[in-house]
């Protein structure tokens, strides 16, 4: 069942500068919470927990880990804007209805609400590559900036994730499914935290099933390295569920706005 | 010359499972008319708006808004149409200002065009001194100015209104009546549902009393008071009120009772309180016929929840 209503337009760049001007009020706040935290888990992990790891092909633990957090922020950020916070929109406070009520579209919306996944994915990212290249794990600012995009799309798929149990979900405490069934499945087995070499094969086969796994190998490729083995080919996997999972999320929140 | 029909709809339903929540109704307002639908809560009012005004996509019927199909032309019907919810939907994370000029731009009203319009509107709701508040500051008085404001932002044709005074203080439901005139005579239609007969006798050209997805009754408020309970009500509450009934026999007077009263409607109450007196009944009260004893009339007396 596809509607006229669901297909997106340009007009979903109003409810993106929505979110945008919302953002202004709190974003100082944010930035200088989230720098600490990351810092944080850069020493804990990286140096802490790193200091019983052996070298990975010649690159230190707090270097391998680096990629991961980053990427991970990008799904933790992506995820919270999507299932709390637009449940919060859908549900509590009605922004949806208001923006139904002007000539927005649930296609405008709902894009709206990703690109705006996309946005804070790449600004949680980037403030995580700002404290890496504090710590000197950042190989080269360029190639560093070349992961923004993957980054983006990052942003815009756990958007869409989350939009799915948006649209689903009957109250807030429904996320602890999310969390526990998609989130944490990807942060402990994407090669975010730990390389899957001699892992036994149904955990590495498994990895390479999660989404997640293939923006990894991209953005640690890209930002230790400067290259990636096989990047059409992990490309293909992270844009192609991207499309799928927004598609799901259109159709998830359209059954939940339209009766 | 027929008038030209801002809202046409006919035989228009919606059910959501087994309740039918508006069952065929025909509804037509005119260019500048203030219509108003009157009905006990569940009678299929909120229903039938959000119907109108797109939210709800209607199982049957024909609908056509500002001349345009509903079903085809949404989006291009909301862009010349306000709606003012009954639930609060105002942003809480954004200031006053701020409401008005993001709402603007979800119409692709620039932010620099938009200033003059958020200054004037909020002079004609009385808020242009919360500027820069927080909607979790505001009053429910004040909430509800700022959501007709929001609505009239890009300068609609047609302003829909969920029972727009629900909740406000007196001076506040004034003020909202007032400003509603206004833009009433400034050409504007408006279709506005409300449980308070005063505020359809005060605004509306013509009203539709509806119960149970229907509508009952249609017409200018005076009238269908007149045509349907009369001039005047005398309420009998004594403990004679039966035997003092029984003296008014003959005069045709039609009688209600529910609980400890006796309604008695009448063209003119003058015959009925000289008989009444003649009888040594004092325990009663004569007033003029309202919509409420329409509304009360029509859909019954007893509690709706």
């Amino acid at each position: 069942m596809i509607a006229a209503g669901m297909v997106p337009s340009r007009r979903a760049l109003r409810v993106w500068l929505r979110h945008l001007v919302q953002y202004r009020s709190f974003y100082v706040a944010e930035w200088a919470g989230n720098f600490g935290e990351h810092v944080l888990y850069l020493l804990a992990f990286g140096y802490g927990l790193g200091r019983l790891v052996p070298s990975l092909n010649g690159i230190s633990y707090a270097q391998f880990i680096g990629p991961g957090l980053v990427v991970s922020i990008a799904m933790w950020t992506s995820t919270f804007e999507s299932t709390y916070g637009a449940y919060n929109r859908m549900r509590v406070q009605k922004t949806y209805e208001a923006m139904m009520s002007a000539p927005l579209s649930l296609g405008d919306i709902v894009l709206g609400d990703l690109l705006w996944c996309g946005t804070r994915a790449i600004i949680g990212a980037t403030l995580m590559m700002i404290v890496l290249s504090l710590f000197g794990l950042i190989g080269s600012l360029w190639w560093a900036l070349s992961v923004l995009p993957i980054i983006f799309l990052v942003g815009l798929m756990f958007g869409s994730l989350g939009l799915v149990s948006a649209g689903l979900a009957p109250s807030f405490s429904f996320f602890s499914f999310h969390f526990s069934l998609v989130v944490m499945p990807m942060f402990f087995f994407a090669e975010t935290l730990f390389p899957l070499r001699g892992l036994p094969d149904g955990l590495r086969l498994f990895s390479q099933t999660l989404p997640l796994t293939h923006a990894v190998k991209i953005v640690r490729g890209l930002i230790i390295f400067g290259r990636v083995d096989d990047f059409l080919f992990h490309l293909f996997i992270l844009a192609g569920s991207t499309l799928v999972f927004m598609a799901c999320a259109t159709i998830s929140v359209s059954r939940r706005m339209m009766s | 010359m027929v008038a030209e029909l801002d809202i046409h709809a006919r035989g228009l339903s919606k059910s959501f499972g087994a309740l039918k929540a508006v069952d065929g109704i025909t509804l037509q307002v005119e260019r500048g008319e203030c219509y108003g639908m009157l009905g006990p809560n569940g009678a299929g009012k909120t229903t039938a708006i959000r119907m109108i005004h797109g939210a709800v996509r209607p199982d049957g019927g024909e609908l056509s808004v500002l001349g345009r199909d509903a079903a085809a032309g949404s989006r291009r019907i909301r862009e010349e149409m306000g709606v003012v919810p009954q639930e609060d939907t105002l942003d809480n994370e954004l200031s006053v200002y701020n409401n008005m000029w993001v709402f603007a731009n979800y119409f692709g009203i620039s932010r620099r065009r938009s200033r003059d319009r958020i200054e004037e509107l909020l002079d004609f709701v009385q808020l242009r001194d919360k500027w820069g508040e927080q909607i979790k500051n505001l009053s429910g008085g004040m909430k509800r100015r700022l959501l007709i404001a929001r609505a009239l932002i890009h300068r609609p044709r047609l302003l829909i209104l969920d029972e727009p005074t629900t909740g406000l203080d007196p001076q506040a439901r004034h003020l909202v009546w007032q400003r509603l005139r206004e833009l009433k005579s400034g050409g504007l239609t408006i279709l506005l549902t409300t449980h308070y007969m005063e505020e359809a006798a005060q605004l509306c050209d013509r009203i539709g009393v509806m119960a149970q997805g229907r509508v009952l009754v249609e017409g200018p408020p005076a009238e269908l008071v007149r045509e349907r309970v009369g001039e005047e009500v005398i309420e009998l509450r004594g403990a004679g009120r039966e035997a003092a009934a029984a003296a008014l026999n003959g005069l045709g007077l039609e009688i209600e009772r529910a609980g400890d009263t006796l309604y008695l409607y009448c063209r003119s109450g003058a015959k009925a309180v000289e008989r009444l007196a003649s009888a040594g009944e004092r325990e009663f009260l004569r007033r003029p016929a309202s919509l409420e004893d329409l509304f009360l009339r029509l859909t019954g007396r007893e509690l709706r929840e």
